[in-house]
Order: C-alpha cells, then sequence, then structure tokens
C-alpha cells in the first residue's frame, strides 16, 4: 500500500570511531543495520519507504582515514569509502590522472548533494544508471571488501548482479575503491544524456576507453549505463574495434554493435527504442572524441 | 505620467523576511495540544466502496479521531451549482487512484500514519477509462451518474456563420492539437492547522491563494455563518491555480478532527501526496479547423475541443469557458465555431492553472496560423500583422464576434518590436548549424485575459486605515501568493497617498477583519485589488487635504502631497510633514478616524457561459515571443538559448515584479512545451516525483529579455492589465515554431521530448543528418 510519510522512522543510531567496531556492528545485527555514508541515497529511501526501516543506521563518518585519495604510479588511484565526490571530482591527482573520472562525476546530482556523497555509496547502491559505474568500469577498477571475517578483492565487473544488487554481504563494507593507472597512449569519455542539463537521471551513459599502440588500438573498453539491470561492459562493440585503427567505419560498427547488444527496459524514463539509438549515438560521440584527441 | 511610487523599481516588501527564513508558512505554524491528521487514500483507481472499518485504527494508541465520508453528512462542493459533485472523502465511490477514504488525527504524524494502514477498505473494482475520447463513447464505464455520457461540462458556440465561410476560403486546414497533463510545482505543500474551537468558529492557517473560496467552502461543509470561520493567511509558497485556490481532503478532515477531538489539528501533504492527488492542469485535445483568403487573412476557425477532466468537475465549466471565448483574439475573426466538451475519466482531477484554458487553443491556432502561412508563402511574422487586431483609437473598443471588449491591444506593436530586433531581424545571419544541432528561430503572437470577474466572482476591497504618526495600514483580501501584490498594492496606496512606500503596511489576509475579496487567480489581483486601493488610498488624502486646507485656510485641491511632505502648491514654502498633518487631522475638534474604503468597479460587462459572448475580465494582454533554440539531430535533445518577449500589460507598476512575472510565466511554458509531463498508465501516475516529473532546471533556462509595450488601459489602474500568464500561453507556440525553423516538423503534442523529436526525425528520413 502507498504510503505518505514525510519523516524518518524510528531507528537506532550508531557512529564508531574504528573500522573494527563498524564491522563488528554489521556483523552483529546484519541485515538489521545499514551502514550511512552520504547518506543521499538511503535517507530518501528510507523516509519513503522505499525499503524496511533499519533497527540500526550505522554512520562512517567518524571514522578515520576512510575518505583518502591516494595515487601512486604502479598502485594507481585508491579512493577511500568516504572520499566525497565532489572532493574526488576536484582532487589535482584524479584530474591529472584520471581526468574522465572527474568529468563522469560532475554529471552526478547537484553540488550540494556531491559534497555529501560518496563514489562508494553511488557503487553500493547500485541502480543501472550509476554514473560512476561505467567509467569505473572500463577503468576496471577493484573494490576491496572487509569484514570481520576478512577481506576480499572484488573487480567491479563482477561487483553489480542486478537493479540495486551487488555481492556485497550485509556485513561486509567497501574499504577501498582501487583504480590502476592507465596505460601509457590511453584516453577515456564519458558521455551522460539526460532531459535536463544538470541534476538529472542518465537516459544513457556510455564510457569508452582506448589504449593504442601506434593507431591501433590494443586494448577496448565499452561501458554502458541504464541500459540493463546493471551498468555493463559492451564486449561486442569492445572487439568490432580490438585492432583496428579509430576511424569513421570502425566507429560506426562498434556503436552499432553497442546499439543492437544493450537490452534496455521501456519505462516512463525512456522508450527501450529510444534507449538503444542513444547508445549508439553516445557510442559513436565518445569514440570519436577519443579519435579526435591528441595523444 | 509623473508618478512618485509607480513605475519605480522597488524591493517587494516582504523580501526581509522571505530572504532571512523568518516567513512563517502553513507548515510553520503549530498550537500546544495539536494533533496531526493524514489521510488514508484508496489503492484503486474506480470502485464502489463496500465497507470501511475504521476499528483497529481507532484502537491504536494515540489515534484520536477517524473520519470518513458520513462525517460530511453527504456534502460536496464544486464550482457552479449544477456541478457540485465533489466529497471531502469518497462518497460510496472511489473515482481516481489515490482519492481520500478516510482521516486520522492522532498524536504525531507518524502514528496518524501507521493508523491509516489499519482502516481496512472493502472496494468492488469498477472497470475504468483513462482516456477522454474513450469515455465520451457509448458504453464507456460511467463515473458519475449523473452524468451517463462521462461528459461533466460542454459548451456550442457559434459565431458567423463557419461553413460559408470555409467554403469561400482559399484555404482550409484541419489539424489535432494536444497539451500534457502538468502540474504547477509550487515548493509548498498543501498545509493547514486547524481549530475549531469551544465556542463554536473555526480558524485555520491555511496555504491558500484563494482564502475566501475556503472560507466558504468550510461555512459550507460545517454548515456555519462566514462570521464564525476564519481563514488567517500565512505566507504563501506558490499558487498557479487550481490546488490553492480550492480545499483539499486534508483541510476538511483536520477540521472535522478538530470538532471531534476539541484539539487543534494540523496537516502537511508530503510532495508525492500533492503530486499524485492534487488538482493540476487539463491536458486538452484541440481538432482544428481552420480557413484563410490567399492573402493568408484568417476566415474562420472550428474548434472541438476535448479535455480530461479526471474524477470531479472542479473549476471544469471555466476552463472550458476560457479555452473557446479565446478564440477570436488576438487575430481578427469573423466566423467562429466551438464545441468544447470536458470529460470525465479515472484520472485525477483537473483545473485551473496559470494560462487557464487559453493556452490550450492558442497554442493549436497560432501554430495552424504559421501552418497556412507556410502553405501560403507568407512569412509568419508578416502573417500575424496582416491578422492582428489593431489599438483601437482611444475612447474606442475593438469588438470581437463574441463581444469580448479590447480597450487596448498592444499585438501589433509588440509583433513590430519583435519583428525588428536582432533574434528575428537578422535570424538569417545566425548560425543555422553547428555540429548535430540546427538552430531555429520561432515567434508567437497571443492573448490573455486579466483582471478576471466571472458570474459570483465579483469586486475586490480595499480599507486604509491613517496612522496619528502621517504612516498608514492598508488592509485588503487580496492574496500575495508570491507574485508581488502586497509590494505593487503598497505602491498604489503611497502613490495616492504621496506617502513614503516604507511608511504603508499591508499585512496577511485574515478574514475575520480584512474585507472579502474573490482571490488570486485569472490576474486579477494588481488589476481589482489595485483599484480598490487606489479608491480607498484617495478617500483618505481627501480627508487629508481638506484638514490642510482648513490648517491653511486654502481650498483642498491647492494641497500637494507627496513623499510624506504637505505643501501648498500656489506656495511652496508653506509646508508639513503628513505626521504632522495627520496628527492635526485625527486630533482635530472631537478627533476623527481617518479610514477610506473602496472597491473594484472595472468590466461589470454581462458574460454568458452559454453562448461564450462577453467578457470574463477587464482587459486583455498581448505577447509577442520570440524564441531561438538548437536541436539535436541525433539524440533530440532542445537547448532554448534566447528568449524575447514583447509584452503589453498596459503599464507595469513595479516593473521588477512584471519583469519576474513574465519570466517565471515564460518559463513555465517552456517546461509545459518541452520538458514535462504526468505519465499516466491505467489512471497510475508513473512520475510522482520531482526526480521524474522533469521540471526545467535553472540550467535550462534561456536568457530572457522583455520588451514593455505601453497601452494604457483605461480599465487598470495607472493603465495597467496583466503579466505572467500572458507569457505563459505565448511561450509554448513559439517554442514549437522555433523547433520546425530547426527540424522542419511541425510538432503538434506537448510536451516535444527528445524522443518525440527523434521518432519524428526517424519517419522523416532526417535522424542524424
Amino acid at each position: 500500500m502507498t504510503t505518505f510519510y514525510r519523516r524518518l522512522p524510528r531507528f537506532d543510531y550508531v557512529q564508531p570511531t574504528s573500522l573494527d567496531e563498524a564491522l563488528s556492528l554489521l556483523g552483529r545485527y546484519k541485515a538489521d543495520a545499514k551502514p550511512l555514508a552520504g547518506g543521499t541515497d538511503l535517507i530518501p529511501q528510507v523516509k519513503g519507504r522505499d525499503m524496511a526501516a533499519p533497527r540500526v543506521v550505522v554512520d562512517l563518518k567518524a571514522i578515520p582515514g576512510l575518505d583518502a585519495i591516494t595515487y601512486d604510479a604502479t598502485k594507481g588511484l585508491t579512493l577511500g569509502a568516504m572520499a566525497t565526490i565532489a572532493n574526488v571530482e576536484r582532487s589535482v591527482l584524479v584530474r591529472e590522472h584520471y581526468p574522465m573520472l572527474s568529468n563522469a562525476l560532475t554529471t552526478m546530482a547537484s553540488p550540494q548533494v556531491r559534497n555529501r556523497a560518496t563514489v562508494t555509496g553511488n557503487i553500493c547502491t547500485a541502480v543501472p544508471s550509476a554514473d560512476s559505474a561505467p567509467t569505473l568500469l572500463v577503468l576496471e577498477a577493484v573494490l576491496k571488501l572487509v569484514s570481520q571475517k576478512g577481506e576480499r578483492l572484488v573487480p567491479i565487473t563482477q561487483f553489480f548482479t542486478g537493479p540495486r544488487q551487488t555481492v556485497l554481504t550485509y556485513d561486509e563494507l567497501i574499504t577501498e575503491i582501487r583504480i590502476p593507472s592507465p596505460p601509457p597512449k590511453s584516453r577515456g569519455v564519458y558521455l551522460k544524456l539526460s532531459p535536463r542539463k544538470s541534476m538529472d537521471l542518465a537516459v544513457v551513459g556510455v564510457a569508452a576507453f582506448v589504449v593504442r599502440d601506434g593507431e591501433t588500438c590494443k586494448d577496448v573498453r565499452i561501458a554502458l549505463g541504464a541500459v540493463a539491470p546493471t551498468p555493463i561492459r559492451e564486449a561486442r562493440a569492445e572487439s568490432a574495434l580490438l585492432g583496428k585503427k579509430l576511424t569513421d567505419e570502425s566507429i560506426e560498427e562498434a556503436a552499432s554493435a553497442a546499439s543492437s547488444e544493450c537490452r534496455p527496459i521501456d519505462d516512463h524514463r525512456a522508450a527501450r527504442e529510444y534507449r538503444c539509438d542513444m547508445v549508439y549515438v553516445l557510442t559513436r560521440r565518445a569514440l570519436t572524441q577519443i579519435k579526435e584527441e591528441a595523444l | 505620467m509623473d508618478y512618485a511610487v509607480i513605475g519605480t523599481r522597488v524591493p517587494r516588501v516582504d523580501a526581509r523576511e522571505k530572504v532571512t527564513g523568518t516567513a512563517k508558512y502553513a507548515a510553520d505554524y503549530s498550537l500546544p495540544g495539536m494533533l496531526w491528521c493524514k489521510v488514508l487514500r484508496s489503492p484503486v483507481v474506480h470502485a464502489k466502496i463496500l465497507n470501511i472499518d475504521t476499528s483497529k485504527a481507532e484502537r491504536l494508541p494515540g489515534v484520536k479521531a477517524v473520519i470518513t465520508a458520513k462525517d460530511f453528512g453527504g456534502w460536496t462542493w464544486g464550482f457552479m451549482a449544477t456541478t457540485r459533485d465533489e466529497p471531502p472523502l469518497a462518497m460510496g465511490k472511489v473515482r481516481y487512484l489515490h482519492e481520500g477514504i478516510a482521516g486520522v488525527a492522532a498524536i504525531d504524524e507518524e502514528v496518524a500514519e501507521a493508523a491509516t494502514e489499519l482502516i481496512k477498505v472493502d472496494y468492488e473494482e469498477l472497470p475504468g477509462v483513462f482516456d477522454p475520447e474513450e469515455a465520451m463513447k457509448p458504453g464507456a464505464p460511467v463515473i458519475h451518474d449523473y452524468r451517463p455520457n462521462n461528459v461533466s461540462v460542454e459548451y456550442h458556440w457559434n459565431y458567423g456563420d463557419v461553413e460559408k465561410a470555409f467554403a469561400e476560403s482559399y484555404i482550409v486546414r484541419e489539424d489535432r492539437f494536444s497539451t500534457g497533463r502538468v502540474t504547477k510545482g509550487y515548493l509548498e505543500p498543501p498545509a493547514s492547522l486547524a481549530y475549531y474551537d469551544p465556542s463554536g468558529s473555526i480558524t485555520v492557517w491555511a496555504a491558500k491563494q484563494s482564502p475566501y473560496f475556503h472560507y466558504r467552502h468550510l461555512a459550507a461543509c460545517f454548515r456555519l455563518p462566514l462570521s464564525k470561520v476564519r481563514v488567517v493567511q500565512p505566507y504563501i509558497g506558490g499558487g498557479f491555480g487550481g490546488t490553492k485556490n480550492d480545499s483539499v481532503a486534508g483541510d476538511f478532515c483536520a477540521v472535522m478532527a478538530s470538532k471531534k477531538t476539541g484539539k487543534p489539528v494540523k496537516f502537511i501533504y508530503s510532495q508525492e501526496e500533492e503530486l499524485m492527488t492534487s488538482k493540476r492542469r487539463h491536458a486538452m485535445i484541440t481538432y482544428s479547423k481552420m480557413g484563410a483568403t490567399k492573402d493568408g487573412l484568417l476566415t474562420a476557425v472550428q474548434a472541438k475541443v476535448i479535455a480530461e477532466g479526471g474524477g470531479y468537475t472542479a473549476i471544469g465549466p471555466l476552463s472550458m469557458y476560457l479555452a473557446g471565448a479565446s478564440i477570436a483574439i488576438p487575430y481578427k475573426l469573423a466566423n467562429f465555431k466551438y464545441d468544447g466538451y470536458r470529460v470525465f475519466t479515472n484520472n485525477p482531477v483537473c483545473a485551473a492553472m496559470r494560462g487557464h484554458g487559453i493556452t490550450h487553443t492558442r497554442f493549436a491556432h497560432d501554430l495552424q496560423m504559421e501552418m497556412i502561412a507556410e502553405e501560403l508563402g507568407i512569412d509568419f511574422m508578416e502573417m500575424r500583422l496582416r491578422n492582428a487586431i489593431d489599438n483601437p483609437k482611444p475612447g474606442t473598443v475593438y469588438r470581437t464576434v463574441n463581444d469580448v471588449t479590447l480597450n487596448t491591444c498592444g499585438m501589433k506593436e509588440a509583433l513590430t518590436a519583435i519583428k525588428e530586433d536582432p533574434i528575428w531581424a537578422e535570424r538569417e545571419h545566425a548560425p543555422k548549424r553547428v555540429g548535430s544541432t540546427s538552430f531555429g528561430v520561432g515567434i508567437s503572437g497571443t492573448a490573455y485575459v486579466g483582471g478576471a470577474r466571472q458570474l459570483g466572482h465579483q469586486s475586490c476591497a480595499a480599507v486604509i486605515r491613517l496612522c496619528e504618526d502621517g504612516t498608514a495600514n492598508l488592509l485588503t483580501g487580496a492574496t500575495d501568493c508570491g507574485q508581488g501584490s502586497d509590494t505593487v498594492l503598497c505602491m498604489i496606496a503611497a502613490e495616492e497617498l504621496g506617502m513614503k512606500l516604507d511608511d504603508v503596511v499591508i499585512k496577511r489576509v485574515d478574514t475575520a477583519y480584512t474585507p472579502c475579496d474573490p482571490g488570486s487567480y485569472g490576474s486579477r489581483v494588481t488589476l481589482l485589488a489595485g483599484q480598490a486601493t487606489q479608491i480607498a488610498a484617495a478617500e483618505v488624502r481627501k480627508q487629508l487635504a481638506e484638514a490642510a486646507a482648513k490648517t491653511w485656510n486654502a481650498k483642498p485641491e491647492e494641497i500637494q502631497i507627496r513623499n510624506s511632505v504637505v505643501s501648498l502648491k500656489s506656495n511652496p514654502d508653506k509646508s508639513m510633514t503628513l505626521e504632522n498633518l495627520a496628527k492635526i487631522a485625527s486630533y482635530s475638534g472631537s478627533g476623527a478616524v481617518i479610514m477610506g474604503k473602496g472597491y473594484s468597479s472595472y468590466g461589470l460587462e454581462p458574460l454568458d457561459f452559454k453562448t461564450g459572448a462577453g467578457n470574463g475580465g477587464t482587459s486583455y494582454s498581448f505577447t509577442a515571443q520570440a524564441t531561438r533554440l538548437g536541436v539535436d539531430l541525433e539524440t533530440g535533445h532542445t537547448t532554448v538559448t534566447d528568449f524575447l518577449l514583447a509584452h503589453d500589460c498596459g503599464r507595469p507598476l513595479n516593473p521588477i515584479g512584471a519583469e519576474g512575472q513574465n519570466e517565471g510565466g515564460a518559463v513555465q511554458g517552456l517546461g509545459q512545451a518541452i520538458y514535462e509531463e504526468f505519465i499516466i498508465d491505467q489512471g497510475h501516475t508513473r512520475n510522482s516525483t520531482f526526480l521524474d516529473y522533469k521540471m526545467p532546471r535553472s540550467t535550462d533556462i534561456p536568457d530572457i529579455r522583455i520588451i514593455d509595450i505601453i497601452t494604457d488601459d483605461p480599465n487598470g489602474p495607472y493603465g495597467a492589465k496583466e503579466a505572467s500568464e500572458g507569457s505563459h500561453v505565448s511561450a509554448p507556440p513559439s517554442v514549437m515554431s522555433a523547433i520546425h525553423d530547426a527540424t522542419g516538423i511541425w510538432f503538434k503534442e506537448q510536451p516535444v521530448t527528445p524522443e518525440k523529436i527523434v521518432k519524428a526525425l526517424k519517419e522523416a528520413g532526417k535522424w542524424g543528418k
């Protein structure tokens, strides 16, 4: 039944000051606990009764060091779980080494929300249109998942399992997003299409990332948002370009492949046909932009 | 004109409270011991209510009262005596999704909402009908027994001889146009704090833009004399017609719960509840047939308009009147036929919104005129100039075939201003194509009625009370719901009194103290409350002038009051402060109470809903608009870069306010044209949040320039006519005209979303080309 609550339900709020304490709370309460980062997804969902009220909300903001953003030429970029979208977007390191990530984050929500929300939270909420996801997919990010029992590294390509579903278990937290250093001669672009210029959901998001050897593409990664139950890598489009030069023809072929492979839903946000058409347009634009950028 | 205050650019009188956050809105009020009210809403779209079992809800700790339809004894309300079909809570039958079924008052909001979930309602579901054209067909599910054909309002008007005119026309076109289901998008949801006190009087602090409608509704519903109903007006967070001109389920439930419990009761709708249940604009289909001569002069228009009404009639009779009555303005037209049908469906109820009624048909006809011009090879601007009504010479009147009378008409002057502006004059020199984006420039020329006064809703009134220190209190029943009318009314009072603007103070409406007023709708407040204020102020000034004349042994005509200084025209050395004069006037002899009262008298011409003849207001505004935009031929996205509006509001009294109103109206029109629409599937609104109901963001708004066309209408204070609804009406056809210029395709359905553009481009073989 539809309800029209305006305020939050009652729950306990805990603010642990160490990761161990947080993990122990999650281990104890399991499905009854919800970790709180920026809260820009959790709070509206709980308020609207879109999810059952948690018994305990575990606020991660007081855990020292979780918001670190570090870069090392060999290890690449590490984003702490509590790094806000705004801080990642504005990080000099990110702008220098991963400009496509910075650009993708700029398309998200409003400045106020970006100041509050975290990149990790965007990934954990796991909506198909998550704007950070296609970029993290093509950058082949790896997520560090930690629980009281231990830790595991999960490539982001294996993280999403369905709309708002991931491999993350109730007692686990993502503590780091690790993004390898982009290979030399690589270029990446994220393009987002939404009805309005700002503060809007992607109808389609396309991330393209190409590594070239001379003029041929020796690695091609294309990821799509909002056109499948999860953000996805688009293997057929990628292989259409692999080993080829970036030309209008090869780009066209890859864009067509991406468009014919995607399986979006038909809903009030956009019709399936339009989303597929836009995958074609955006993939072509992204690849053309890469082609035209000087290496 | 040598005005001291009128025409100056002044900040709003309520700016400080609003900017600092101290302005109190309905949701900010509370009283000790207050209960909270929530409304149980129907999960089905069309059903008989077989039984309502409230026992479990009543037993929930913290619940103090449960209200159902039977508490209201069968009372219903509506715009006309013959259309009072809406009950406070669904009575025997549910007609749209989330219609109110029961109300609960409890110690807090959460307990009240939880209690609604314990109310057990047995429904016998009925087949629903959701498309007005389907609903008109024989055999369609019947929504109200008193309208077995589902037509809630019907008009058939016929002027001139359309058949003969079409037969004699060089060209005749027939097209189908439609407007979408749009909402107002104000920030403040419906809310009220209600107290039915032990003396048997009701006091409410309610978010209403027309508090005297609500006052009548409450008096009628609770069978009380009007003198025992007090609506205290908080600040209002936007209105735009419809919901805040009306009463909602929560209003009646809160008062009833207060009556039952003896406690104050408050409610606030959630944003989603507002979007799902509150009254939105009608979606209208216009089948239009238009004829013209070889030279492009319009010969006849025949319009069949079918409006989706939703589950109840509400203000529908007026919506359909306005859609038809505006057909013969702003272009000369000797023959027109109008068949208007407002049809019940099992969708949420439709009512008034900014640009009321007129936006639908003016959109259709302005665009159809361009289509005819295109076929005839006539420039779109030239087509409009050939047909536009001329500005009547002072003292004369232009009368349309249905007796709409214009004292002033700035249509041609407005069109000419656009024609001469570089946006239009140099459009061929601007880039037509950059990458995949094709640019286009479009125009429109539209009219809107202001100073609405229809049937029972008549005068505005004002009272001015002079204070002994030379300041004044202005009392009116007119509501500033955000449009800036309190500022304009203070300016008018200050102008007439010769007082400094800061010395005139206006307070919010309180029906226990302020004079009765029809409300804020139909662009009427500046015109009618403005005239009342002008008259009241003149009465005070007259008393002041007499007192000064007596003091100086002069004639009252010789007294000059300006900027709170009183002087003698013939001898400028003779002067005193207004404060001094106020003391003299108040304390001389036995003393006096210096007050003035006034009521509006403009626009008393008759009006006939049955024939569509006459004036629904005092005067008419005219707007010419140019729009420049780019359409991405691959994604279908439209980026509007420029709006230029030449608007005849007679004379802007507070130019900042008029500009703001024109800009706001145009932006809301832009939303309706290309962004906004409720998507409804079998009576279920699929986009009931502002995440998915796409109002344009500030980053989507074009540069907007306004050119004031001054016509000084005799039926408005200082020559003023309306501003804001006219620009709302001019925006959609201008945007469509520009999209056509950019794409070569005529879009006849609002909103023109990127998806619709891509679909049309594909059909035309132009996608991505």
